[in-house]
């Protein structure tokens, strides 16, 4: 029983994500603004945590299986990567060095930037 | 064959049979750098290829997995609230590397795919490369780009972050346990957040945070790039 209930809560805000997007004409797909509404009941105490906690850790444990049919989807779509796989890769690899460095020395960057205003001011 | 092959049940069976066998012989061969998730769609797309079934047999039963996205997409909001509290000891420096990240990500594909001469479809395929899969699908469906090759480049993503994070960070002498949570997290997704709890609870913590906040960050640069007309 549990399980249908905390299934109808998740599958009704995935529902009214879908509304919203369409009818508010929302750039972004029905699923990211169900997961925003679900964000916010949360925060606004409309939802609590034990409401969905099973059913949403069993999907967030076993998000992997979710996404094979949409891997599948290269071998339909691999004329678009031809000639360019190295390229491909290359520039993935790339972005992301880019970005875990861009990300992780910002951060540190304001901590002790922070941490040196502090003690000035001490 | 067709029978066997034209049903749903053929691509939910080849699926969960493909994703139970791989994580079985990861945890028996004690393999963890066997990802189930890659090996599957392999293993999937060369049974398909070699017994030359076409891909629209296996989508009448992986349209009903992939159906799920939607509550898989959903449930991602928890654990961004589940750690709300640890935002707040470094709110301005955690925001402030996260976006630093994601105007890096998305900088980064533009200038790379250009260098690259990589064409619109595969530039818009590899946008979200460093966001969480689910949403890393919702971006390129958004953009009109193609979803299988998101996944893979999400995964080869993850992957490469977990590899090459160590010696990054020591090359760069980046130390502070949520400077490396935050780092992992913005560029490398789940896959990232494992290796960071590896190197501590802090970095761990501070990883699957940044998780939830460069996935919607990401999705609202994307569209403030849209609504500016330059993509």
């Amino acid at each position: 029983m549990k399980v249908f209930k905390q299934l109808l809560i998740l599958l009704g805000i995935n529902f009214m994500g879908e509304l919203l997007s369409h009818y508010l004409s929302l750039p972004i797909p029905g699923s990211i603004t169900g997961m925003i509404l679900l964000l916010v009941l949360l925060f606004a105490g409309v939802i609590k945590e034990r409401q969905i906690a099973e059913t949403a850790d069993f999907f967030l444990k076993n998000m992997g299986f979710f996404f094979i049919p949409a891997g599948v989807g290269v071998m339909v779509s691999y004329q678009s990567l031809e000639g360019r796989y190295v390229q491909t890769i290359v520039a993935i690899l790339a972005s992301t060095l880019i970005v875990m460095a861009c990300a992780g020395l910002v951060t540190q960057f304001l901590i002790k930037r922070r941490k040196n205003h502090d003690e000035v001011s001490d | 064959m067709k029978f066997l092959t034209d049903t749903h049940l053929f691509g939910i069976l080849l699926s969960v049979a493909s994703f139970y066998g791989i994580s079985y012989l990861r945890d028996k061969l004690k393999a963890t750098w066997l990802n189930p998730l890659m090996s599957s769609i392999a293993l999937i797309i060369g049974l398909l290829l070699l017994f030359d079934i076409p891909f629209e047999h296996f989508m009448e039963g992986g349209s009903v997995i992939h159906s799920f996205l939607g509550p898989v997409t959903v449930v991602l909001a928890l654990p961004l609230y589940r750690n709300r509290k640890l935002l707040k000891a470094h709110k301005f420096a955690i925001m402030g590397g996260i976006t630093a990240g994601v105007f890096a990500a998305v900088a980064s594909v533009i200038l790379l795919g250009r260098l690259f001469q990589l064409n619109e479809l595969l530039e818009r395929s590899i946008m979200g490369h460093s966001v969480t899969t689910p949403i890393g699908i919702g971006i390129s469906d958004s953009l009109g780009a193609n979803e299988g090759i998101t996944v893979l480049s999400i995964m080869i993503t993850g992957i490469f972050g977990v590899i090459i994070a160590p010696s990054l960070y020591r090359l760069l002498r980046i130390v502070h346990p949520v400077a490396k949570g935050i780092g992992l997290g913005t560029s490398a997704h789940a896959l990232g957040t494992t290796k960071a709890m590896e190197m501590g609870e802090t970095e761990g913590a501070m990883s699957s945070l940044a998780i939830g906040v460069t996935a919607l960050t990401t999705v609202l640069v994307v569209i403030i790039l849209q609504v500016l007309g330059w993509y």
